[in-house]
């Protein structure tokens, strides 16, 4: 499973952000997913590599075209992990209202 | 929709003493986390748990102290693993005693709103077919991920070990 922070570095690119947005509504190969980005297939590539190294994005092959997908367990780990701290935080303020009742 | 995490609690006592616990170093090990904290602007510090996934892993967090406006608003960057966030804490008297809220923001920002905008139906072919799909192989357990043991056990252990009964605190 691809680390929580590399995803949230794969994320962080607009390039990136506009690839995602592309696959969650349609499977698409590269040659369309360049439409609305002003860079190379080649810069397409390489953002479509860092996608699945993070678990965003899976591949397969469909003819002789090779098909880009979203993943969305990907996106679903991600949001747990944020759910995951928030709870973190909320049983750490419920502990300090536990000190102040404590404390001298 | 939002992908911040912004929580208000209201603590029955004054300002000052809500305040003391959030600047003091001991006080902070005791409910907080592990520390080398001081008030001081610039300061830097770290927290230190036992490795916890939602922390980023190694279970160290490094901070700096960015603001201190005593007794009303304090400031510290917060970084664990590549994750790099702010997290401000702003104090309010309150007819019940003192409203504490506490945000904390920067998670690639717009990366983590795109996610909370495709999970929740932003993106109606990800809400209708691939994520029930997703859904419906993971209860099968064909592609399922790893058991909730294999990543999320430092997490529960930890949240386990520091849990106490909640007093009489309003969370909104």
């Amino acid at each position: 499973m691809a680390a929580t922070a590399d995803r949230f570095a794969a994320l962080a690119d607009g390039s990136r952000r506009h690839l995602l947005e592309q696959l969650a509504a349609a499977d698409r190969p590269v040659s369309e997913l360049m439409s609305g980005l002003d860079i190379s297939q080649a810069a397409v590539s390489q953002h479509l590599r860092i996608l699945r190294e993070a678990g965003l994005v899976a591949a397969r092959k469909q003819g002789r075209h090779r098909y880009y997908q979203l993943r969305p367990a990907g996106l679903t780990e991600l949001r747990e992990w944020l759910d995951e701290l928030e709870q973190f935080w909320h049983a750490r303020l419920a502990a300090l209202g536990d000190y102040l009742g404590e404390a001298p | 929709m939002k992908a911040d995490i912004d929580i208000t609690m209201t603590y029955p006592y004054p300002a000052d003493r809500v305040w003391a616990a959030l600047t003091s170093s001991e006080a902070l090990s005791v409910w907080f986390m592990p520390n080398d904290f001081k008030p001081a602007v610039g300061h830097h510090f770290t927290f230190r748990a036992r490795p916890f996934r939602a922390l980023g892993f190694d279970g160290i967090v490094r901070c700096q102290v960015l603001e201190l406006d005593p007794p009303r608003r304090m400031v510290w960057s917060w970084a664990g693993g590549s994750i790099d966030t702010t997290v401000t804490f702003t104090l309010e008297q309150a007819a019940e005693g003192t409203r504490l809220r506490m945000r904390q923001v920067g998670f690639d920002g717009l990366g983590a709103q795109l996610t909370r905008r495709i999970l929740s139906g932003g993106y109606p072919r990800i809400l209708g077919q691939r994520l029930p799909a997703y859904l419906g192989q993971a209860a099968t357990g064909l592609d399922a991920p790893p058991p909730p043991d294999q990543c999320a056990e430092d997490g529960r252990t930890l949240l386990g070990a520091f849990r106490r009964p909640h007093r009489q605190i309003q969370s909104r």
